[in-house]
This record gives C-alpha cells, structure tokens and sequence, in this order.
C-alpha cells in the first residue's frame, strides 16, 4: 500500500483491529485522507470470517452515522479494506477529557449528540436487520464536525433468520447485556441497546458503569446497580444456562445517586429516564433504537417530526412513565 | 460507471497528490473493479470459452463435486444454504480460473470453508479437511504422522490460495450469497402461499438439482425458490390460477421474465438430462414415480419458452462486438503485470471524488 504505485499513501499506524492493523491513508489523487484495514490472513484461518464479514454487511449499510467501506484493495500480497477516515474514537476522545486519573464526563449536550448519532446509526442497522454485537466507545469513531460513526463491524452479523449464535464471541464485557453473560442465545437488537445504556452513562461520568474482569463480576457489578432479577421481574431468568439461584440478592439503586456524584452538571429525569430504558435487566423490556430516538430526551432533535412521529413519542413518554 | 457493471481501468503515471496541500507527481496504477453478480447466459459462455476447454469433462466433475460438498454438508450437518453458497462460489470460480481436474477437491473444500464463513456456519477447517480425507479415501489423515502434518498445512496453504481466488471472482461482493437462500424461501413464499409442507419438501428436493445447473450464476436465489415450488405444485398435480396471475410475481418482488427462465432452465434440465437427476430417487411416497414423460408434458402445457431477455442472444456481429469489448468477460484475474493493485469497489463515492480530482 505505501508503494508509489498504489492509489493510497499509507501513513501512520492507528491502531490494531479484531482482524487487522489499521493505518491512516492519503488518496493521491483526491488529498482526502481514508483508513486502511490491512487484514491478516491467517495460516488457520485463510481470510478471516471477521473481515467477510464486515465486508458483506457494511457494503449493505450506508447512513452518516456508519463509517463506510469504499474499496477492499488486493496487491500480490496484501489485502487492505479502504474505510473512511475518522478523527479520533469516542474511548481516546474521552479520556482525552479527563485531568490526570480522575475520569471527568463530557458535557451533557455533547453526550445526547453523540447518543442521538448512536442510535440513528444503530436503528439503520437494526432496520436492515442486522446486529452490530460490539458496540464500546472504542469502536464508535468521531471527527471534528463532531460527528459520530459506527465502526468495527468485525463481529457484527445478519438477523432475522435463526442460526447458532455463540455468545462468547460477542461484545466486550463491559457492555455485555445480561441475558448473554447468563448464556441466553437467542439474543437480538437488545443486545446493542444494553451496551448503548452503558456508553451513555460512560460519556456522562467519564468512566465505565460496569468494569467487570470476568462473567461472575461482571454480573455482579450489574446487580448490584440494576438490581437482582428474579421470576416476578424478568420471567423465563432461571431458566438461563448460567442463571444460578444464589446470586447475592440486590436492589436496584437510584441511577441519580451513581451517576451524579461524577457529573458537574444536572441530570435531568429524562437522561435518567431513557437509561433505565436501555439498561432494562430483562431484554424484552429494553427499548428499541427507534423508541430511543423518540424519548423526550431528544426533544430537540426531533421537533421537525411528522404529527404522526410525534403522537408516537407521546405514547412512549406514558408508557416511560408507567414504567 | 453505473452499478451492477464492472469497469476496469488502468490509469498509469497520473499526477498526484501526496499531501492534502501540496501535490507532487507520483506514478500508480489501479485496476478497478465493481461488481456484477448475475451474467447472461452468453456472457457465461464467454467466459468460460477462456476457463474451460473440456465442458465435458467440466459438467461430469461438477456432478461430482456437487455429490462431494452434498456428503461434506450433510456429514457436518450444515444446512442447505451452506451447500448452495459453496457451489455458487465454485462456478463463479471457474468463469475467471482455468478448470483443472487436478484442483476441483481442493478447490471445493476452498468454496466450502469460504461459504461456512459467509453463512456463519462456522467449523474449525481441520475438521472439514479430516472429513474430506475420510470421504475421499476412506479414512483420516494419520496425524501422528510428521508427513500428514505436513500435507495438512499443504493443503491448507491451497485452500486458502483458492479461497482469495474465489473472493475476487465475486469482487468481494457478498450480497448474493448474505441473505437469500434458495431452501429458506421456499419456506417463506411456501408460507405466504398457503403451500402444504409436502409441495416445500418436494420443491426442496428440486433445488437440490438445481445445484447442477448454472442458475445461480442467471438469477437470485428467491425467483429459484419461486420456480422450484410452481414445478412442486405441478408435480402433485395441482394446476394452481396463482402462476398466472401478475400479482403472485409482484407481490413477492420476483420478476416474472428471470422466474420463466428459471421454471424453463430447470424443465429443460429434466427433459435433457433425467438420468442425472436425484429427484426420481428421492420422490415423496405421496407422489407418483415420475418420467421424462412428465416434465415434456409440463413444458408442453407451458406455451412458448420465454425467458430474460439476452442482448447477446442476439447473434449480429454488431452484438458479438459488444461482448467481445467488454472489459469485465476479458480480466485476467491473475495477472498484476498491468495493475500493481486491484480495487474492489463497493462505494462509488471515493471513485467519482477522484475523477473530479483528475478533472480538475
């Protein structure tokens, strides 16, 4: 890629992928600046099934708030996925916030930008029926217009018909939803809207909701906040392959009283209000993408909507309310 | 360019720029490529002019190649879209790669790993080679055996050599093989039909020979599925209003001039070639033993043969010009004496950002 016979000038590494190094490029004809993906082949493996795969979704998926894929360039040796470029990930663009090892949240404004981008991208890969199953601020790419992008669809896969699902490859365990750390294999979009929950309340106070190191703390860390489910809250739990009946029994907590000690600003009901939306212990109770971008939280983005689009909002702030 | 045509182009010594504010003059070539997923049937025939010198020879072994991957499949319980992909991928294949006898086992087993790969139908590629082995000849490689390891890396050096062969005869394009299956819509146009399980079952045994034609290189998986059911209803006797209605084809957004050809392709297969079929060993008790006789009597009442309409069917000089010239049926995959790098398009922004760069 860096020979002058290519079309693209690698430049410096950013990063390693799943699959994959990635450089920054330059397109020598137009200037612009791309990502190179240059993908392992592997001696066991040949081309990776990560790569196949982000390469048949992501050439389905194309929405601005979902990086996209322009080429897969082969030389005699090399196979290098071209990608747009992006500034920074939400992860670096974080901790590039913080003073020293105190963790700080970014202003909230910015965060509902961020998340709205969040779920406009995700309700267009769940619309297109497919999961992205890695959602992490790592993998959600940001430039200086301030715009955010799904990236990294390395593990990301087609729903909507069955096949065997192996929940120990997806998401990284700090965003991992419950249902999958007790081994549920019938997942779906509720998957990335748990791991959307986290992020948000990771942008809020600068530091991850539930840093587990292994599956058994990672549970733990979840019950201890949202509290331990049980039949009456979240039918069909004890019938989950590692749901075990002595998990320490817990309450769920006020989110206010966790988030807020890390947050400069206010946390109003409705940011509250749209994380125990996402962060709902039972799948089925979690909201949808769609439903997220409809949640008064957003108000402001949405108020250019239909009649229609804004009855729907209503009917889902009462239904918030009696939740 | 526009999609669903591949261009290719080489574009030596252009100006360009090596930063975003200063240019210099730099030397490259490219070759790019977009997809083009279906081809008619002259097109194929272009093609493999330049791939297969024995058709014969090529059409035994593909039987036999669809027999192999079947028993592979049904061995490590794939479904069926595992199967179809990898026979897809094996065809595609040899419309840019010569046929060599030599190289059909390990070139399936590359289709059959890709296709796992592609339809999430994941298994260690070990397991798949052992099985190969066994089935081939008649027990496992000995790994205990310093040699057999080495044959096995051998082998998978091949495979995975073909596997990236077989990738940029599809230009990466997955969109075939990502989502529609044969075998799933059968179940699903079955359903929204109000079919019996048993028209779905005989329709699925017809797919299975239609595997060995080259259908799926003509024409998306669901009209198959389409055509596969129409022939199942007719089998059982059935003589449905449905098939002459234009809202069947609509609703279920198949169109009905590649659905003819298909019906037609697969009729003709019978007529021509009954003693290859599988169907007449593998009918359900419920239907009554089948004959060429049938499906010559389906094809009479039928009417004319249509089909899509092939612009290369038209034999004119003018026509055969147009073939000849296009540049996609002329690539050599192989060669990188003319392009240093292939480019695999998927988005067309990044190209049509450049050439108004080079315009400029």
């Amino acid at each position: 890629m860096s020979s002058s016979s290519s079309q693209f000038k690698q430049l410096e590494k950013l990063g390693n992928g799943t699959y994959a190094t990635v450089y920054k490029g330059l397109n020598k004809s137009t200037g612009a600046f791309v990502a190179l993906k240059e993908v392992k082949l592997d001696s066991e493996e040949g081309t990776p099934s990560t790569a196949i795969r982000e390469i048949s979704l992501m050439k389905e998926l194309k929405h601005e708030n979902i990086v996209r894929l322009y080429d897969v360039i082969h030389t005699e040796n090399k196979l290098t996925l071209v990608f747009e470029y992006m500034d920074n990930d939400l992860k670096k663009y974080m901790d590039s916030q913080s003073t020293g090892n105190t963790p700080r949240g970014l202003e909230l404004n910015l965060v509902k930008y961020f998340q709205w981008q969040l779920f406009e991208g995700l309700a267009f890969c769940h619309e297109n029926k497919i999961l992205h199953r890695d959602l992490k601020p790592q993998n959600l790419l940001i430039n200086k217009k301030g715009q955010l992008k799904l990236g990294d669809f390395g593990l990301a896969r087609a729903f909507g018909i069955p096949v065997n699902t192996f929940s120990s490859e997806v998401v990284t365990l700090w965003y991992r939803a419950p249902d999958v750390l007790m081994g549920s294999r019938t997942y779906t979009t509720s998957i990335d809207i748990w791991s959307c929950g986290c992020i948000l309340a990771e942008m809020i106070t600068g530091k991850a909701l539930f840093p587990g190191t292994n599956d058994d703390e990672q549970l733990k860390l979840i019950f201890e906040t949202m509290g331990t489910p049980s039949e009456a809250t979240w039918p069909g739990v004890s019938t989950l392959p590692k749901y075990n009946p002595n998990f320490a029994q817990r309450l769920p907590k006020d989110l206010r009283m966790v988030l807020q000690p890390y947050c400069k600003e206010n946390l109003d009901d409705n940011v509250l209000g749209l994380l125990n939306g996402l962060l709902q212990l039972n799948p089925d109770l979690r909201l949808s993408a769609k439903q997220a971008l409809h949640h008064p939280w957003f108000a402001e983005y949405y108020q250019h909507f239909s009649p229609e689009q804004q009855q729907q909002q209503q009917q889902q702030q009462q239904q918030q309310q009696q939740q | 360019m526009s999609p669903g045509t591949t261009t290719t182009t080489s574009r030596p010594g252009t100006s360009s720029s090596s930063s975003p504010s200063s240019s210099s003059l730099a030397s490259f070539e490219s070759e790019l490529y977009l997809s083009r997923p279906y081809f008619t049937r002259r097109q194929i025939s272009k093609l493999q002019s330049k791939t297969i010198t024995d058709h014969r020879s090529y059409n035994s072994k593909k039987l036999t190649i669809v027999r192999y991957l079947s028993d592979l499949c049904v061995h490590l319980s794939f479904p069926r879209k595992t199967l179809e992909t990898a026979i897809y991928y094996y065809q595609r294949y040899h419309l840019f790669h010569p046929f060599e006898t030599e190289l059909t086992y390990t070139l399936a087993l590359g289709c059959l790993i890709l296709s796992c790969k592609q339809v999430e139908t994941i298994t260690k590629i070990n397991d798949i080679v052992n099985l190969s082995f066994v089935l081939r000849n008649g027990k496992p490689l000995p790994m205990t055996s310093p040699s057999s390891a080495v044959e096995l890396e051998n082998m998978k050096k091949r495979i995975f050599n073909l596997e990236l062969k077989v990738l940029k005869s599809c230009s990466f394009d997955y969109r075939i093989n990502n989502y529609i299956h044969i075998d799933e819509f059968i179940i699903k146009f079955g359903q929204k039909l109000n079919f019996h399980f048993q028209i779905c079952h005989l329709a699925w045994i017809i797919e299975y020979d239609v595997f060995k034609l080259d259908l799926l290189l003509i024409i998306p998986q669901h009209v198959i599925a389409l055509a596969t059911l129409k022939l199942a209803t007719e089998l059982y006797g059935q003589d449905l209003e449905i098939w002459n209605k234009l809202e069947t084809f609509t609703n279920l957004q198949v169109e009905k001039l590649s659905f003819k050809q298909a019906y037609f392709d697969i009729l003709n297969f019978y007529i021509n070639t009954f003693d290859l079929c599988d169907l007449k060993d593998n009918l359900p008790t419920d239907v009554p033993p089948i004959s060429i006789n049938e499906f010559m009597a389906l094809k009479k009442r039928a009417g004319s043969e249509v089909g899509l309409e092939d612009i290369t069917n038209n034999t004119s000089k003018f026509q055969q010009e147009i073939v000849d010239a296009d540049p996609y049926l002329n690539i050599n995959q192989n060669e990188f004496k003319m392009a240093r790098e292939k480019r695999y398009v998927l988005s067309q922004d990044l190209i049509e950002q450049e050439v108004i760069s080079l315009k400029k």
